[in-house]
């Protein structure tokens, strides 16, 4: 069962062989839509021409520090174990490949609006997107809350 | 022996303009999908305000749509945006 809690300057990440699987399956799903759905290539400027100089100079390391977070994440989750110390660093590195890979999910689903999660209907309940949406957003919560030194619940 | 005072001097006018250096707004835009909280955490991080601040502007990205979380030189007002794109949140630059 999930838990994410504070231990000193790190955070434990506790889940199981079926969470953690489900976790790098999330990622080989969404990870290669990066880039292709829109949140996940913001504008910079309104301009045309300052966008594409913002492009050209800045996106690029956008891109790798998006891929390097990820690939945190990833290599996180290899290997047999229930539970991993991140510190500070990672679990940053972490919180920031979840909301990149919740982006993409929430693309996918054509999420435009608040309150799309309050009173989600039954088709949109089953879809898979929804599902890893709501899973991602669950372990970000958790992070994020444990980064900020408030002890999230167990799941 | 009369004495006749001086004439009065004015001072001179000093005319200085006090010209506000100009910059660039980092401007974060509501997005529906990125956890309330998560933006709060960025905000601390990336510009160092207390959770008040943090959460009030994160509140108004909320609820009016965006928000300028910080007005900077140019420069190092495109490495903020960058930042936050980095972060995977939605942010922009605009003059101020």
């Amino acid at each position: 069962m999930a838990a994410i809690i504070r231990r000193g300057a790190r955070v434990e990440l506790q889940l199981d062989r079926g969470e953690r699987e489900a976790l790098l399956d999330i990622i080989d799903t969404l990870a290669p839509r990066l880039g292709s759905v829109e949140r996940t290539v913001p504008r910079a400027y309104d301009d045309d021409q300052l966008d594409a100089e913002y492009a050209r100079f800045m996106r690029p390391e956008v891109e790798a520090s998006r891929e390097a977070d990820i690939e945190v994440m990833r290599e996180s989750l290899r290997g047999d174990r229930d539970r991993w110390q991140l510190d500070e660093s990672q679990a940053l590195s972490w919180t920031r490949a979840l909301n990149h890979l919740r982006l993409v999910a929430g693309g996918m689903l054509g999420v435009e609006e608040d309150g799309w999660d309050s009173t989600p209907d039954d088709s949109l309940l089953q879809l898979g997107e929804f599902q890893m949406l709501m899973a991602l957003g669950w372990v970000q919560e958790g992070l994020v809350s444990a980064l900020d030194g408030a002890q999230p619940p167990g799941r | 022996m009369a004495t006749r005072s001086p004439a009065p001097v004015e001072a001179p006018v000093r005319r200085e303009q006090v010209v506000r250096a100009r910059g660039w707004h980092v401007v974060v835009w509501n997005d529906p999908i990125t956890l309330m909280s998560y933006v709060v955490l960025v905000l601390r991080r990336l510009f160092g305000y207390d959770v008040q601040t943090a959460t009030r502007l994160m509140l108004q990205v909320h609820n009016e749509g965006r928000a300028v979380v910080a007005t900077q030189p140019r420069e190092q007002a495109e490495i903020s945006v960058s930042r936050l794109h980095a972060f995977g949140l939605q942010a922009t630059l605009a003059r101020d």
